[in-house]
């Protein structure tokens, strides 16, 4: 009998272990598996769940389910306008952008307490979440314009709140009819319409310069020293030559800036040395994941190690001007040129400003926080006056607004190849109370000034003529 | 008699209150007319039982029908999300005639076997029916999903293995209950060991070999190792001595070695358990479905009717009918599931522990080892825990075969326990009568 009962210890302790099983899969791993690419959880519950929609900041339909001779379809009104920002949710082809990311909240199954989930047991099909975005569709459509037929994308942030105002990439698709269209978007090689290129890396040229600045304030260096450019220098045996080759003569931080001087910031990063640089890079956010609603790649200074731990002098020099193996995201340059204008502290970057449920109550309300303090009040005042001087009496001309000051930086960053130059800029207006934040790339285009910053400039009219309130 | 009534009133008002739940205008009238003749069955057994003074186990018949209900109602809701095709539409409704046949062979096994210790009388015989069977199978056999394990009789598929079970089990018993003194003791000395002879040992050596090595040119990975721990468990119940399950271990290691060396299948199944993300479109495709669905149900699951997995877990209806459960009743279902089939199992080897011959407690230990080695095998393979070998989940995966065997089984269970408990009555009774 012994025999008997040992097998039947044996059994109920295997039980045991069975039931410890399904504690893992149903408890410890269930998001993990949730999040699984493979699982087509969330597309399918779409049947059953009508989609939220989406709107900006004005309550304008970006994307909207509606009942057609009794099939549900997504809307999109704006057409390509919002993609590949806003993505789409297909049963054959997937999730991507804003329509993936923001699944759970659409079908209504985030933070669902014990109550709701019983509820939704029993009331099917049921309505998801609508999502009010920060975007606003009039800066959208500027930018969206701007940039048409050119490849290249558009970032607008709230430095005082990370509100993301407008993120425009070109080219992109007409998210209607995307099954029929799959093919022909994916054959596109050379213009890859599904990639959002403000989440995708560039090298930054010189519109890394107002990052470098910081490392120059922190290594003591005096800002009125004068430098004389003579067109190109050597140091450490590397040529830094001046775009054009062009000799600035006799000119201080301000004026370097200003004229976007590559051997002044070469030969005063490097004798800022790499611990200054590279603590200046980390306190704008380089190496890091940038907190946000969407993934963004982290920006990063060498091609092995998106933050090292040390550079050598060569790669400095390349580095502070923006090229050697530094790339940005448009993103992130945005953010960038928002913490500037935020007196050094960059917010938080957000798209989601509220969610509602299906009778219109706020689920959800973003609340603005700071991320990073990247530059204390008087470096964030010095680089912006310099900026300023770039728009008056510099490189930064173009994007000038007529009574409205504005900051800026251009850029013209060398992609490798025998490849045109991106085109780059970022800017902030009104310089001394800013309200806009912009990056600008345009792929090959050029010169910052002549390509990017007009498409800037804008952005920036539009928004800062619409008066305060105004929605 | 109210209590036992009222219980399978609950049993059946549970399987009501889960096909409401689903369409009701989806199932058609001849399903529900099953779903009544199935509550009628229930409720005149309970019934029976009372006029007939059934005094073996009370818990286990209905622990049973609750299983047999939840399985029916998972399998009218995953048919309900198969495809549109006239294959898939009677479905259902067969799975319900195989539970009336199978409650009403249940019942007649019940009160129709006089003596069950009758059933060692065919010895042998019932070893040689087990090969028969297996053998036929894989002659004539058709091949699905890989296995070579169905027959197809005069338009009834039916699944040879299920029968096969009994039968290795009466084999098994009678074999067990004959040569106890020797398997225990051992007659030759081998080391430090005593070991049975050849004479003992020999036939059973020989079937044993047989039965894998047929299941094994058949594919049916999970039947084969259902065997292997029946015969190695049912050998140290009995005989007690661990080194059988010392042996067994080596064997079970070697041979496992030698498949997977040799065939492809068996390489591809152990890579998929090990990781079925690498693959998921391919290969991993089943489990990491499986997966899936099962952790979708988190505690309180998607509630019936409400899950994925119905419709994206491969043959969701029979092997992985656990996952649809863990998904849509949750956590909470599935230890509930668990639960269920734990007691069964326990309460198998508590009616062996109770029963005064040897036959009919080798007999009840092994139907309990049976049932506990098929539910844990099958839903340590869905949960990933094994590798996964496809075999049914008794009384809940669709198959006649397996229904009918499973409640074959409990027949000869509960007459076991129900002829004990009447023959200790009356011995009592018969002892008072000496008294007075």
């Amino acid at each position: 009998m012994k025999g008997i009962r040992r097998v039947a210890l044996g059994m109920a302790f295997s039980f045991f272990i069975l039931s410890l099983g399904l504690v893992y899969w149903q408890v410890v791993q269930a998001d993990t598996l949730l999040q699984n690419p493979a699982n087509k959880r969330l597309i399918l519950m779409e049947n059953r769940v009508t989609r939220g929609g989406i709107f900006d900041r004005n309550g304008e339909i970006i994307a909207q389910t509606q009942v057609l001779n009794g099939k549900k379809v997504r809307v999109t009104p704006k057409g390509e306008m919002f993609e590949p920002l806003l993505g789409y949710s297909s049963v054959q082809l997937g999730t991507s952008g804003i329509e993936g990311n923001l699944a759970d909240r659409l079908l209504g199954i985030k933070d669902a307490t014990a109550i709701q989930t019983v509820k939704q047991l029993f009331a099917l099909p049921r309505q998801g979440d609508d999502v009010v975005l920060t975007l606003d569709s009039r800066l959208q459509s500027i930018a969206y314009n701007a940039l048409k037929g050119k490849k290249g994308a558009a970032v607008a942030i709230d430095p005082r709140t990370g509100a993301v105002l407008a993120l425009v990439s070109q080219p992109s698709f007409d998210p209607t009819n995307l099954e029929q269209n799959w093919k022909d978007i994916i054959s596109q090689e050379d213009n890859k319409p599904l990639i959002n290129r403000a989440f995708k890396l560039y090298p930054p040229g010189s519109v890394m310069k107002v990052v470098t600045s910081a490392a120059l304030f922190r290594s003591g260096i005096n800002t009125t020293d004068l430098y004389e450019s003579t067109g190109s220098t050597v140091i450490n045996g590397q040529t830094i030559n001046e775009q054009n080759g062009k000799a600035f003569g006799w000119v201080n931080y301000n004026m370097a800036l200003a004229k976007s001087c590559n051997a002044y910031f070469a030969t005063y990063g490097v004798k800022a040395g790499d611990k200054n640089f590279l603590s200046a890079v980390k306190s704008f956010g380089f190496g890091q994941k940038i907190p946000f609603e969407l993934y963004v790649k982290p920006s990063s200074i060498t091609a092995v190690a998106a933050m090292p731990t040390k550079l050598d002098t060569n790669l400095l020099a390349a580095s502070a001007f923006g090229q050697g193996q530094v790339e940005v995201t448009p993103f992130h340059m945005a953010l960038i040129a928002a913490g500037i204008a935020n007196q050094g502290v960059i917010m938080t970057p957000h798209i989601v400003e509220k969610v509602l449920d299906s009778a219109q109550a706020v689920v959800f309300e973003q609340k603005p926080a700071p991320w990073l303090t990247a530059l204390s009040k008087e470096e964030a005042a010095k680089i912006t006056s310099a900026m300023v001087t770039a728009v008056n009496d510099g490189t930064a001309a173009p994007g000038a607004i007529p009574n409205i000051q504005v900051a800026g930086k251009t850029g013209s960053a060398e992609p490798g190849g025998p490849y045109k130059t991106h085109g780059w800029y970022i800017s902030f207006a009104p310089a001394e109370a800013p309200r806009i934040a912009v990056a600008v790339i345009v792929e090959n285009g050029g010169t910052g000034g002549g390509a990017a910053a007009p498409i800037a400039r804008q952005i920036m009219q539009e928004a800062l003529s619409q008066k305060v309130g105004d929605k | 008699m109210i209590q036992r009534l009222i219980t399978r009133m609950i049993i059946v008002g549970m399987m009501w209150l889960g096909l409401s739940l689903l369409k009701w205008e989806a199932l058609s009238t001849q399903l529900l007319m099953q779903a009544l003749v199935f509550t009628a069955i229930v409720l005149l057994g309970s019934l029976m039982e009372q006029i007939l003074h059934y005094q073996g186990d009370p818990y286990i018949l209905p622990v049973v029908q609750a299983i047999m209900a939840i399985g029916l109602v998972f399998v009218v809701r995953i048919n309900q999300a198969l495809p549109d095709n006239p294959g898939n539409h009677n479905i259902a409704l067969h799975q319900f005639w195989w539970a009336n046949i199978g409650l009403v062979v249940f019942y007649a096994i019940l009160w129709g076997m006089q003596d069950y210790r009758k059933l060692g009388r065919l010895r042998y015989l019932w070893g040689l029916l087990a090969v028969g069977l297996l053998m036929v199978t894989l002659v004539f056999g058709s091949t699905t999903g890989g296995a070579t394990s169905w027959l197809s009789l005069g338009g009834i598929v039916v699944q040879p293995e299920e029968f096969v079970k009994l039968a290795l089990l009466l084999f098994m018993a009678t074999y067990l209950e004959e040569n106890e003194e020797l398997l225990r003791v051992g007659t030759v000395q081998w080391g430090k060991f005593s070991l049975p002879d050849w004479r003992t040992l020999g036939p059973f050596m020989i079937m044993v070999a047989f039965i894998l090595g047929i299941l094994a040119a058949q594919k049916s990975l999970g039947t084969a190792l259902v065997f292997y721990m029946l015969f190695v468990l049912m050998l140290y119940a009995v005989t007690e001595r661990a080194l059988y399950l010392g042996i067994s271990l080596p064997i079970f290691l070697l041979t496992g070695t030698l498949g997977y060396q040799l065939f492809r299948h068996v390489r591809v199944r152990v890579m998929v358990w090990m990781n079925p993300w690498q693959d998921v479109a391919g290969g991993g495709y089943q489990i990491a479905q499986s997966l899936f669905a099962i952790s979708g149900g988190k505690i309180l699951g998607t509630g019936l009717g409400n899950g994925i997995g119905a419709s994206t877990v491969p043959v969701a209806i029979s092997d992985f009918v656990f996952s649809v459960i863990a998904e849509e009743l949750g956590f909470a279902g599935a230890m509930a599931v668990l639960m269920l089939f734990l007691i069964v199992v326990l309460r198998a080897f508590a009616i062996s522990l109770k029963t005064k011959d040897r036959f009919g407690q080798i007999l009840a230990a092994g139907i309990g080892i049976l049932l506990g080695t098929e539910t844990l095998i099958i839903l340590a393979g869905v949960t990933k825990l094994l590798p996964l070998t496809g075999i049914t989940l008794p009384w809940v995966s669709y198959g006649g075969s397996s229904v009918i065997v499973h409640f074959i089984l409990l027949g000869v269970l509960l007459n076991i326990s129900n002829a004990n408990a009447v023959s200790s009555h009356t011995t009592k009774n018969k002892g008072r009568e000496c008294a007075t």
